[in-house]
């Protein structure tokens, strides 16, 4: 079956889906799940009173069946007591869809999963369940293996001659604000330049946040340079996801340690 | 609903003059080349006369281009037909990082078979650099082979440069030369090219059809045995319909190919300047200049190439996307990634290829549609916030 061969009800939610956008106040919650370097992450917001779910919203980057699946999530849940919404699982989503291509069963349903997660972000706010303990996040502490062969021939602790790094493909990890700025000024001189951390996200103050958005920087959160490699010169990062606990390969010229 | 078709790198429509000129080969000559008789022989002229005309197309000697099923096989003949035949000088095989699929899982299977693939990085644009080739040379190198140009991200590779390298080593050199074929002027004795796949469809000719173009003194093993066409290293009954519009399409596309590639260069530079002026956060895939006439690929921060392939389909345009959900595998586009871009940025590109019968009534639709299902999608994305 082809991958996009989708029921009329999938494509009616892909093309008028429901309940797009976000919700606020005491009474909301949300979840995320999903990542986007696998290609989908979605987020469902949804508003309690009286323990019944009485609106869900959604924002979701992803395929045709990963948006009419959030968007079919949030229509079914709406009424639905905080009990009944968590046992909706995704073979409920796809079946009042009319069926999803098999290949797409898993990676692009994901709505219901966060759901749950946003249902246990409510009780944990509202004193109903027990935070989760939060894993520590931490600056990478593990060393890159084969890293000493590339000194010099692509990996450098800091950017010394800007110039040397003309049309190149850079790569900084983020140790902190001056690892911001060293990237942010490599924009100058290529247009391709990645911040990485192992972090949720790059923690520096509100103004050069600001400028780091505003730069053409791109930046990989939950990444962790495993291995440099390469054939008498840096080539490739070997990049573990930290949370999907994948690898992949990162095409680079050049590595910044700021270490 | 009105039908755009901007999609001809997946496939083209045949030439209505190749298919006029096929047309009487099934019917009246439809003889086999193998036959001694009078109806046979209208057959074997015609297969000679193609064979002649291909030659004529890529400045080779008839004798040196075998006919087959299509571009897949020729590569097939040329990795797996090559490194078998010269296995006794070595098993170490270059290719490069965004080759066509086909040539990937081959040299998968060669390494199941006890061969050893090297992988040579492009750069940000898709390009090979020949120095990087040569730090992956070794004496038991027997065979290199890069792609003329990107099927994907239609990138053209520095093919003569490359070619003297593997010259220079003593070490065969393969071209799949499908993606450039028709667009770009290809002349393997100037190239120093010693095999080259082609497709026929590329040129706008039949499917079911491709050649391997094989120099002189160089040797494969046959992949299908059987009767022993092709002077024993392609049997089978030779297509001989494909084969008069193969070459009627080479004719067509060596007679026209300047006017051609002008006018599409005229389609692709406006799609690439408007696009790039009227969508903030929207990207060129490939390279600037070094680029085939037909290409045009992109990427659009904060969305996913299969929602935007569904909602072009909505407006009857037919495109194409490297994104992993439009893929049987789930994996992203092999050749984005190898130009360095992370698994999001490659999830939402947009390829869009003009051909022979593109009109600018149709550019300018698809130039309407692409800003307004780009905004769509961003409304619906927790990624883009709006700068």
């Amino acid at each position: 079956m082809k991958s996009t061969k989708y029921s009329d009800k999938v494509l009616d939610h892909f093309r008028n889906p429901r309940n797009v956008g976000s919700l606020e106040g005491e009474d909301v919650a949300s979840g995320r799940v999903g990542n986007p370097v696998c290609g989908d992450l979605m987020e469902v917001y949804i508003k309690v009173e009286d323990g019944r779910i009485v609106d869900a919203k959604f924002q979701t980057f992803g395929c045709g069946s990963a948006i009419a699946t959030s968007s079919m999530t949030t229509e079914m849940v709406k009424g639905m007591t905080l009990e009944e919404a968590m046992k909706v699982t995704r073979a409920d989503v796809a079946e009042e869809l009319d069926g999803l291509p098999p290949i797409k069963m898993h990676c692009s349903n994901l709505a219901a999963d966060a759901l749950h997660e946003a249902i246990k972000n409510y009780m944990i706010e509202h004193g109903l369940a027990m935070e989760e303990d939060e894993e520590q996040t931490q600056i990478q502490t593990t060393e890159i293996k084969g890293k000493e062969e590339f000194i010099g021939k692509g990996i450098s602790e800091r950017a010394t001659n800007f110039d040397d790094f003309r049309d190149l493909r850079v790569v900084v990890m983020f140790t902190g604000e001056e690892s911001v700025e060293t990237a942010i000024k490599l924009t100058e001189y290529t247009n391709r330049v990645v911040l990485i951390t192992p972090k949720r996200k790059i923690a520096v103050s509100d103004e050069l946040n600001r400028r780091l958005n505003d730069s053409s920087v791109k930046v990989i959160t939950e990444g962790e340079i495993l291995e440099a490699k390469g054939e008498g010169e840096l080539e490739k990062l070997i990049v573990h996801n930290l949370d999907e606990d994948t690898t992949y390969e990162l095409f680079v010229d050049a590595l910044v340690t700021m270490e | 609903m009105r039908s755009i078709y901007m999609d001809y790198q997946s496939a083209k429509p045949v030439d209505p003059r190749v298919v006029e000129k096929m047309s009487p080969y099934f019917t009246e000559h439809f003889g086999n080349p193998s036959a001694l008789h009078h109806v046979g022989d209208v057959a074997t002229e015609a297969l000679e006369r193609g064979r002649e005309t291909i030659a004529g197309f890529i400045n080779a000697d008839p004798d040196e281009i075998i006919f087959t099923s299509g571009a897949t096989e020729s590569n097939n003949m040329a990795l797996i037909g090559y490194a078998l035949r010269n296995k006794r000088k070595g098993n170490h095989i270059i290719i490069s990082e965004i080759e066509h699929i086909s040539i990937h899982n081959i040299a998968k299977y060669l390494t199941s078979i006890g061969f050893e693939i090297s992988k040579v990085p492009v750069d940000q644009y898709g390009r090979v650099n020949p120095a990087k080739i040569e730090r992956r040379i070794r004496d038991d190198t027997i065979l290199i082979s890069v792609g003329h140009a990107s099927n994907e991200i239609g990138t053209i590779q520095r093919i003569q440069e490359i070619g003297e390298l593997a010259e220079a080593r003593g070490i065969a050199f393969h071209t799949d030369a499908v993606a450039a074929e028709g667009l770009v002027g290809i002349d393997v004795r100037r190239d120093r090219i010693n095999l080259m796949s082609l497709s026929s469809n590329d040129i706008y000719g039949p499917r079911g059809l491709g050649v391997l173009y094989m120099q002189k003194r160089y040797r494969v093993n046959p992949i299908i045995i059987g009767g022993g066409q092709e002077r024993g290293l392609r049997s089978g009954s030779e297509n001989i319909p494909a084969i008069v519009g193969m070459s009627a399409a080479a004719e067509i596309a060596q007679r026209e190919m300047k006017d051609e590639t002008k006018r599409m260069m005229g389609h692709r530079d406006q799609l690439i300047e408007e696009i790039l002026n009227t969508v903030p956060d929207s990207h060129l895939n490939g390279h600037p200049t070094e680029r085939l006439a037909s290409n045009a690929h992109f990427r659009f921060d904060g969305i996913e190439g299969e929602a935007i392939l569904l909602s072009f389909k909505d407006r009857g345009i037919a495109v194409s996307t490297g994104s992993a959900c439009s893929s049987k595998t789930l994996e992203p586009s092999h050749t984005l990634i190898a130009t360095g871009l992370i698994h999001e940025e490659a999830h939402g590109s947009l390829q869009l290829t003009v051909g022979r019968f593109t009109t600018k009534d149709e550019v300018e639709e698809v130039l309407e549609a692409v800003p307004e299902i780009v905004t769509r999608l961003r409304e619906l994305s927790p990624l883009y916030k709006s700068r």
